[in-house]
């Protein structure tokens, strides 16, 4: 319910069309009574041979009134339907900013199958919101107001059988069908939900459903939620035709009681024979038109059930904590300065998980320093850049310069940052579309150069990228990363394995150039193994999330500790 | 519309039952307007009592119900054939998308095509759930009316004969132009979904960049864009039912101002006669709007079935398998092997090469020479432009794809982990004993892993689950090779993101395996090859020599500064 409130303040935000809605919708309910009105009176009275000015008249009249009938429907259905799909578009946005906000986290909790059914689909099931549950109520109170007040100068017993009608169709029929509704909720959206799920997962996972042979397997499970889905749509589509049908056979009757009552009236002499057709033409269809209130339960539903999705998704607390701390602090990332960063007593866990990922961290990175952070696999250093992002909250402190990381704003710390990950994204697109990413700016023989200096001369900046990066090697996708990293400004370097996938003579050439380019730069490199290490000021040896040792690389090879063994273990292998 | 309208007509069953809905429904009309018609014009001019009309009251009562359930009834078997029909859709999408080979699927955003499977078949439902329905009724229910029209008043017919051509006139124009716009809409539809899913898969690094600001406005563009084409199909239709209103209330107006003419002026016909028709000609005319209303779905589901179609067909053929049985060992021979990629320069070139049946093959050059794609040729995923993988003597698509698959390994760099636990992971596709299981992922080395997790290999990773790291990742996908113990184990770059420890281990694993199986890695590290037993070194797609570490260090300039460089290093 809080949640549909929020969107009727979303909707509002446009008034002018919601009025517009309204007024026309009203304007068209009451012309159209009025129409069938003088067209009941006008052959009644014709029958009595009545001047021809009078007959010429209300067919003037009648012209005039369905003229305005028209436009006014039609002025109705387009502001309604423009509100609506604003607002849906509105949203759309909305939910993407939020979804944007809590970033890679949403994956702990959500598959991205979902995601995109509520983004598409829950957010399109709201416009029946607007359409169906918002306003029409409030224009059919208006017409059956009114009618019942022309009504009333007739028949009063008339006036009463109309009321009882209204509160049949529009209220105590929608009132039982809403509760019917509760009970046997449709699960539609799930289901979708789940279809979306099973077919992304079946797209994304293709090489090795087919490899495993679980592909005819996942197929299956596929066909079988889409016959789930389909058969929640059409039981969804039954039971709205048949509380349309109920509803038309209730007004029906009510029409039928309109007429009994008229024709006792009449044959009683309690009312003028004239006026028997206008009033039953009326009752006609005034209610004709509250037949699709049967819907406003199913859709009342559909829609708080879609808001409360749609919601669960952007109201998790618990994800955007890290987003709330929001500071100016510009402090320590000025351009032309390269930062240092401080770590104190960092222990970290995730979530869920009994062992802590990091235990008692407190190292320095110096301004301008090349540090490399190495350790078995497993062992806590991508962990660590990430909290060095930002990415998770630790305990303990970091500090940038002097001012804690938490009063840092995390998308300003990372617009500085020259970060290439181990896994790097990359979009359908097109080479150049990936390469700007870093910096808009850039033209193309800057970027054409960009490509050389990382040894992918064959690539063309037209060149068009799968998404996902599918159709580009392991070691063309980490050059594109040090690529969009080299063009990016800023002055602090988190490298997590960034050359795993080259071969050797690639790899010297990329090192070649960024020590070249990183030279005032501070910079942390993750790396598991001991190639080249020896440039580096420091070495950082984690294990287990502990660390073990800390020093130059002549320094931790003297001390025959850790880093040394492990040195030792590299060389025999490679001899 | 054509090949929907076969669809339909294909339901034999309902097709007719909605005929004799229709009829009946036509009967049931006229009988309503008559019976009003009687009863007012009993007590308004021939001033019955009231006594004298509550029989015919009661048989309206029931005629009024019969119409409430005709509805019913009609729109009932609408939704029944659409469901059928969505569903026979979706499986032909799922089988043309599953038809072909690894290459294909990859092509376009996986978001858009998302898109074609759940919304554009949707999109059918109104086809068969309001269209067909209401096209017969259509076809049927005015013509009685039209029929009881020229037997009371012949003038009132032919002014409804004169004006209704108008409307099917109109409708074909409109009809065309929705179908062409909700084509655009269902493109833009298709177009936010797959940017949505593509940008929702990279935020990281969007936001790395500090471009997720920028992408939101590509988001809000699409959006934007999506409600517009909306808006758009909903103009013409508002627009096409404001003309048949129009055109009816014209129709209308001419036969109320004729029969009132009549009436008064020439006393030419009854009160009943003129009444009777001025019911029934807004029936002739409301089913025709309904029908208007109900083309435009109909027409905005055809446009639907196009793009439908336009995808099947897109979508080429998948490799077709034989029927031959694959027995073991397995002997694997490259005859001139050749691969063309469409949307680049790149070609693997006459690749031709004996590999053992047992023992370690590696493929090694320079990063982006071709290793993964003719890794990718080997494993039956692409299909090779020309040339043939041979299997024992017989070419590999000879054989029964099942029989292939069961015999393949293969290890990515980035495996794709289903939503699912830990040991599901693993047992993908192979029914295995916890036992066997445990087994498996201490040779991949996860033991240490999932004696960490709360709930040790019934952990749920995946999305939706816990994260894994790269090297993770792998280790999972290891372990499923372990479990499977394939004839052939393909590794792309197996010890990327591994540290030595680890790598060392797997390293004898890996040898374990070599001796019972064909074991070919894709490789950039020395000494991941030295001990293999065949080692093919490739340069921009073509073979440039084979032979062990030994023999290639010996004869090729180009083996050697691959790896020389790495070897000085090294003893640095």
């Amino acid at each position: 319910m809080s949640e549909l409130t929020h969107i009727v303040k979303q909707m509002i935000q446009d008034k002018k069309d919601v009025v517009r809605s309204i007024f026309f919708g009203f304007l068209a309910g009451i012309t159209a009574v009025g129409l069938f009105a003088a067209n009941g009176y006008l052959i009644s009275q014709a029958a009595l041979e009545p001047p021809l000015y009078v007959l010429i008249a209300m067919v003037a009249v009648v012209k005039i009134g369905s003229f305005i009938r028209a436009l006014s429907r039609y002025a109705e259905r387009y502001y309604s339907h423009r509100a609506t799909f604003t607002m849906l578009s509105n949203l759309r946005v909305y939910f993407y900013e939020k979804i944007e906000q809590i970033g890679p986290a949403l994956f702990q909790k959500h598959r991205s199958g979902d995601l995109l059914s509520r983004i598409v689909g829950d957010v399109e099931s709201l416009q029946n919101f607007f359409l169906r549950v918002l306003y029409p109520p409030i224009v059919m109170a208006l017409v059956f107001l009114s009618t019942m007040i022309f009504v009333s100068f007739y028949s009063m017993a008339i006036v009463l059988c109309l009321l009882v009608g209204l509160l049949l169709t529009a209220v105590i029929i929608p009132a039982w069908f809403s509760k019917r509704q509760k009970k046997a909720s449709s699960q539609i959206l799930e289901e979708r939900s789940r279809l979306s799920i099973d077919v992304a997962e079946w797209f994304y996972g293709f090489r090795e459903l087919t490899i495993h042979q679980k592909r005819k397997e996942k197929e299956q499970d596929l066909v079988s939620s889409s016959n789930r889905y389909i058969k929640e749509q059409e039981q969804a589509g039954i039971q709205s035709i048949s509380y349309q049908s109920i509803n038309m056979a209730v007004s029906l009757l009510v029409s039928w009681l309109v007429l009994a009552v008229g024709a006792f009236l009449v044959a009683s002499g309690e009312l003028n024979g004239l006026f028997l057709a206008m009033l039953v033409m009326i009752s006609f269809i005034v209610f004709e038109q509250l037949v699709p209130m049967a819907l406003f339960p199913i859709h009342y539903e559909e829609s708080e059930r879609a808001a409360s999705r749609l919601y669960s998704v952007a109201d998790n607390k618990q994800l955007t904590q890290a987003r709330l701390v929001k500071q100016d602090q510009d402090l320590n990332l000025n351009e032309g300065k390269a930062p240092s960063v401080h770590l104190k007593d960092i222990s970290f866990a995730f979530v869920g998980d009994s062992r802590n990922t990091l235990s008692d961290i407190s190292v320095s990175f110096p301004a301008g320093s090349k540090t490399a952070i190495v350790g078995p696999s497993g062992s806590g250093k991508s962990t660590l850049l990430k909290l060095i992002l930002k990415q998770y909250e630790a305990k303990g402190e970091i500090f940038f310069g002097t001012t804690p990381l938490k009063q840092l704003d995390q998308e300003m710390l990372w617009e500085k940052a020259k970060v290439i990950l181990q896994e790097n994204h990359f979009f359908y697109g097109t080479v150049k579309d990936n390469l700007l990413l870093s910096d808009p700016n850039l033209t193309e023989d800057q970027l054409q150069q960009l490509l050389i200096d990382v040894q992918l001369p064959y690539l063309k900046l037209n060149d068009l990228v799968l998404e996902k990066g599918q159709n580009l090697s392991g070691g063309e996708k980490q050059r594109l990363a040090m690529a969009r990293a080299l063009a990016k400004k800023g002055q602090l370097w988190l490298l997590d394995e960034p050359t795993s996938s080259l071969d050797s003579s690639t790899e010297q050439c990329l090192y070649d150039l960024f020590f070249n380019q990183a030279k005032e730069d501070t910079v942390i490199l993750v790396s598991h193994r001991f190639v080249g290490l020896e440039k580096m000021d420091q070495i950082i040896v984690i294990d287990q999330g502990r660390l073990v040792e800390v020093g130059s690389y002549s320094k931790l090879m003297r001390s025959k500790g850790y880093f040394y063994q492990l040195k030792q273990i590299e060389d025999s292998i490679l001899q | 519309m054509k090949s929907l309208q076969k669809l339909a007509s294909l339901e034999r069953g309902r097709y007719y039952a909605l005929y004799v809905i229709a009829m009946v429904l036509g009967i049931v009309v006229i009988s309503q307007a008559y019976l009003i018609v009687t009863i007012v014009d009993d007590l308004f001019l021939n001033k019955q009592t009231f006594d004298q009309i509550v029989p015919l009251l009661f048989v309206l009562l029931g005629v009024l119900i019969l119409r409430a359930s005709l509805s019913y009834l009609s729109g009932k078997l609408g939704v029944k054939m659409a469901a059928r029909v969505k569903a026979k859709y979706r499986e032909r999408l799922l089988d043309a998308y599953g038809n072909h080979s690894l290459l294909a699927s990859a092509k376009g955003q996986v978001g858009s095509k998302m898109s074609v499977m759940l919304d554009a078949v949707d999109e059918l439902d109104s086809f068969f759930s309001k269209y067909v329905p209401q096209r017969i009724i259509t076809t049927v229910v005015p013509l009685m009316i039209l029929l009881v029209v020229f037997s009371q008043h012949v003038y009132s017919g032919l002014i409804i004969l004169l004006t209704a051509p108008f409307i099917p006139m109109f409708m074909a124009i409109v009809g065309n132009m929705t179908q062409r716009k909700s084509e655009e809409k269902l493109d833009s539809l298709k177009a936010f979904s797959g940017r949505f899913l593509d940008t929702i898969q990279g935020l990281e690094s969007l936001k790395l960049y500090g471009r997720s600001k920028h992408f939101k406005d590509t988001i809000q563009k699409s959006s934007e864009n999506f409600r517009d084409t909306t808006m758009g199909i909903l103009k013409v239709a508002f627009t096409s039912s404001l003309m048949l209103e129009f055109i009816s209330m014209l129709s209308i107006g001419l036969v109320a101002l004729e029969l009132g003419l009549r009436l008064v002026v020439f006393n030419e016909i009854t009160f009943f006669t003129a009444f009777f028709i001025l019911l029934l000609v807004p029936e002739f005319f409301n089913s025709l709007k309904e029908l208007g209303s109900a083309f435009h779905s109909g027409r905005s589901s055809s446009g639907a079935a196009e793009k439908i179609e336009k995808e099947l067909k897109q979508e080429v053929k998948g490799q077709q398998w034989g029927t031959r049985t694959l027995v073991k060992p397995v002997a694997v021979k490259l005859n001139n092997l050749e691969y063309f990629y469409e949307s680049s320069d790149f070609r693997l070139l006459g690749i031709q090469s004996d590999l053992p049946a047992i023992g370690q093959v590696a493929i090694v050059g320079k990063s982006g020479s071709g290793k993964t794609t003719l890794l990718n040729v080997i494993a039956g995923l692409l299909q090779p432009t020309s040339g043939d993988v041979m299997v024992n003597e017989s070419k590999l698509y000879e054989y029964k794809e099942q029989d292939w698959f069961s015999q393949i390994g293969y290890i990515t760099q980035h495996p794709y982990l289903f939503t699912g636990t830990i040991a599901e992971n693993i047992s993908l596709g192979v029914s295995a004993t916890k036992e066997e299981i445990e087994k498996a992922s201490n040779q991949a080395g996860l033991t240490e892993l999932i004696a960490t997790l709360p709930n040790g290999d019934n952990t749920t990773i995946g999305e939706g689950g816990r994260g894994l790291s790269g090297g993770e990742k792998q280790r999972v996908a290891l372990a499923r090779a372990f479990l499977k113990k394939p004839s052939v184990v393909l590794f792309d770059e197996p010890t990327t993101g591994l540290d030595l420890k680890t790598e060392q281990y797997l390293h004898e694993s890996i040898q374990k395996l070599t001796k019972t199986s064909l074991v070919i890695t894709v490789a950039h590290r020395v000494q991941t090859i030295k001990g293999a037993d065949h080692i093919l070194l490739l340069d921009q797609g073509k073979l440039v020599g084979e032979g062990t570490h030994n023999e290639l260090l010996a004869t090729s300039e180009y083996y050697r500064t691959l790896f020389n460089l790495q070897g000085k290093e090294e003893r640095q």
